[in-house]
């Protein structure tokens, strides 16, 4: 589904990469370098995402932040920025982004942040509180904390679910394994072992051993997905 | 306006003062000497007319003749002593031929007496008092006191050359020391300003004046700077030396996937390419979280329960030991009441603990995650049954970049363990390394 998304970059070969690749995603992008342009355009409220870099000239990019919320506007805001350390990231939450990407950046993950935040937006203006989720012949229901694949109980730990919920609730799109750290275990930095790939490993083995077709899939290079695939 | 070199000013600063203290003090002697011989010869005068007066009441005018005869010593220019008629004129003793001030009752006045040579030319301090039909005069010339005052005057005088030459004398000196010392604090600082943090305020009186208190704070800062300068050396040549590795195998995986004709097998060394560049990604990160962390605001702290926070831990580490066929326990002696830390910091050094304990010491089936309290703290602790780290080799071991050579071989940049010291640091607490026997204890102290 097509999105109208706004890129406040003032670095020009990013914000045409970023643009490149947003188009080509089948996204309506406009762009703009300047920190009170962006705020101007963003005032519109005409977009469904704000990708915005913190270090922007006119206005930075966490002013610009703070004023947009400031203004009662809810469209999500992603921060794309080289400032990479644990504070910083706090800081552009702080001041009422959605998310925080640090530069360099995959644009996998970048897309599937993109996805998530659209479709969270989406959910929240348009969709009811669901209690199920279903994936193919996964069932999970949400207030019983119960899983079935089939008909058959898979019996998952708490953390197990949680996984495996935020898995479901981006059903068809990647997430990746620095986005289940940051929801599932609250860590904003990367601890460099494969302890997100252990765990998928693990959740996997109980959502596919004795069924024939798999439904959590590896994304190389990016993260995982679950859906049910032909 | 004319700019002063610094001692120029305090010369002539201490030319004013040696003015302004040896005037004040002439100037005092000045006037209390001429008040003091005032007051006496008031009170000289007073008596002495009460006294003559006395004798002319019991004797009469003869007896009083006479006595002021018998007081008036030959030669004596300053006394004032007479008997003037009704007209002002002299009919006995010292006085001017004819009075030139009222013949009026005077207690005390001082005014000159009469118009002739000798007496115009100074002023005297008398008394008038009548007796019978005549006055009865008493009183001093004043030019005593005024040659003490010329006397005083020129001592004035003579204070003010001499301040003067003591003033540029003593500024001179004064001001070659005061130069000498700040000259040798300026060479020192201009020298570190040029890059040479080597040199040092040399201490002249072992800190008992105010120039070695700041020479002693300039040494200690210079230091300081010197660690500091040294150690960002050290960690830019290391980190230019170990971003060689990653990034030369980043080139040659790169060089060989643009040769690989297979898309697939390509797709595939592309994904390596990634590992590679998340690799030097990582460091990168690191490197910043190390040197931030010693300017992050305890506002960043959040009270955290350590055994939650450690069982948080366990359960995202556990399946990773198991499934690298280590036994991994939680062991948690008490629980000690929340304490303010910088979560994510504690979590990354925790967890870089735990990845350390996998990666070197998996070789001993067993790594431990413990809570203990200590009587110098709280001890967060990973112990592993490895090869450990024998003492020698410890310090080096928590240096940043300081790989062991017995670790070179395996992933890593060496800068986990100096991120572990530095956010022990920044929690006013310790990292160190211990003999588990076999094995290691790495534990963060934190005070409580």
């Amino acid at each position: 589904m097509s999105r109208k998304i706004l890129i406040v970059e003032d670095d020009a070969s990013t914000s045409a990469y970023l643009a490149k690749g947003l188009t080509e995603a089948g996204h309506a992008v406009e762009a703009c370098a300047d920190g009170r342009d962006g705020l101007f355009l963003a005032s519109e409220g005409i977009f469904d995402l704000i990708i915005a870099d913190r270090m922007l000239p006119g206005l930075d990019g966490l002013s610009m932040v703070s004023a947009v919320r400031a203004a009662g506007i809810a469209t999500p805001v992603l921060i794309l920025s080289a400032l990479a350390a644990v504070d910083d990231r706090v800081d552009g939450l702080k001041a009422g982004a959605d998310d925080y990407l640090c530069k360099p950046f995959s644009f996998a993950e970048l897309s599937a942040r993109v996805e998530a935040l659209v479709r969270r937006s989406d959910r929240a203006a348009t969709e009811p509180q669901k209690t199920r989720l279903s994936v193919g012949d996964l069932e999970i229901d949400l207030l019983a904390r119960a899983v079935s694949r089939a008909g058959r109980t898979i019996p998952l730990g708490a953390r197990e679910f949680n996984l495996l919920e935020f898995l479901a609730r981006h059903a068809g799109q990647v997430v990746t394994r620095t986005m289940m750290l940051e929801k599932i275990w609250n860590y904003h930095f990367d601890p460099g072992s494969n302890v997100v790939d252990v765990h998928i490993g693990r959740l996997r083995r109980k959502l596919e051993d004795g069924f024939p077709t798999p439904i959590l899939h590896t994304v190389r290079g990016a993260g995982y997905r679950l859906a049910v695939e032909a | 306006m004319i700019r002063l070199s610094v001692t120029a000013r305090i010369a002539l600063l201490s030319i004013a003062l040696a003015l302004v203290s040896n005037l004040a003090l002439v100037g005092f002697v000045w006037k209390t000497t001429s008040a003091d011989a005032i007051d006496a010869i008031h009170l000289e005068t007073t008596e002495q007319s009460e006294s003559l007066r006395a004798v002319w009441r019991s004797g009469g005018m003869k007896a009083l003749r006479q006595a002021i005869g018998n007081t008036v010593v030959p030669g004596d220019v300053s006394l004032v002593l007479a008997v003037v008629d009704a007209k002002g004129q002299t009919v006995a003793g010292v006085a001017p031929a004819r009075l030139a001030v009222p013949l009026r009752p005077t207690q005390f006045r001082i005014a000159r007496l009469g118009r002739d040579e000798l007496w115009s030319a100074r002023e005297s301090a008398y008394a008038l008092h009548p007796i019978g039909s005549d006055w009865l005069l008493t009183g001093r010339n004043l030019d005593l006191i005024a040659s003490e005052e010329r006397a005083i005057e020129r001592a004035l005088a003579l204070a003010v050359l001499l301040s003067l030459g003591l003033g540029v004398l003593g500024g001179l000196v004064l001001a070659r020391y005061v130069g000498r010392r700040l000259d040798a604090i300026a060479s020192v600082i201009e020298t570190a300003g040029e890059g040479d943090l080597s040199r040092r305020v040399i201490v002249v009186t072992e800190g008992s004046d105010a120039f070695d208190r700041l020479a002693a704070r300039l040494n200690v800062m210079l230091g300081k700077l010197e660690g500091v300068m040294a150690e960002l050396r050290i960690v830019t040549d290391s980190l230019a030396h170990d971003l060689r590795s990653p990034l030369a195998r980043l080139r040659t995986k790169t060089e060989q996937a643009v040769l690989i004709a297979d898309p697939d097998a390509r797709e595939a060394a592309l994904g390596g390419l990634l590992v590679e560049t998340d690799l030097v990604m990582r460091m990168l990160t690191m490197v910043i979280e190390i040197s931030r962390s010693g300017s992050v605001s305890r506002d960043r702290f959040v009270q955290v329960s350590l055994p939650d926070l450690l069982e948080e831990i366990a359960e995202l580490y556990a399946p990773v030991a198991e499934d690298a066929g280590l036994v991994f326990t939680v062991a948690i002696d008490d629980r000690p009441p929340a304490i303010a830390l910088h979560r994510e910091l504690m979590i990354q050094s925790i967890t870089n603990l735990i990845d350390n304990a996998l990666r070197h010491g998996a070789g001993g089936g067993e790594v431990t995650l413990r809570l203990v309290h200590r009587t110098d703290g709280i001890a967060i602790q990973v112990e592993d049954r490895g090869p450990g780290i024998a003492e020698a080799d410890r310090a080096q071991a928590m240096k940043r970049f300081g790989r062991l050579d017995s670790a070179r071989s395996t992933p890593g940049a060496g800068l986990g363990m100096a991120l572990i010291e530095a956010v022990a640091r920044l929690h006013e607490g310790r990292f160190e390394l211990a003999d588990n026997g076999p094995g290691l204890v790495a534990r963060i102290v934190l005070p409580i």
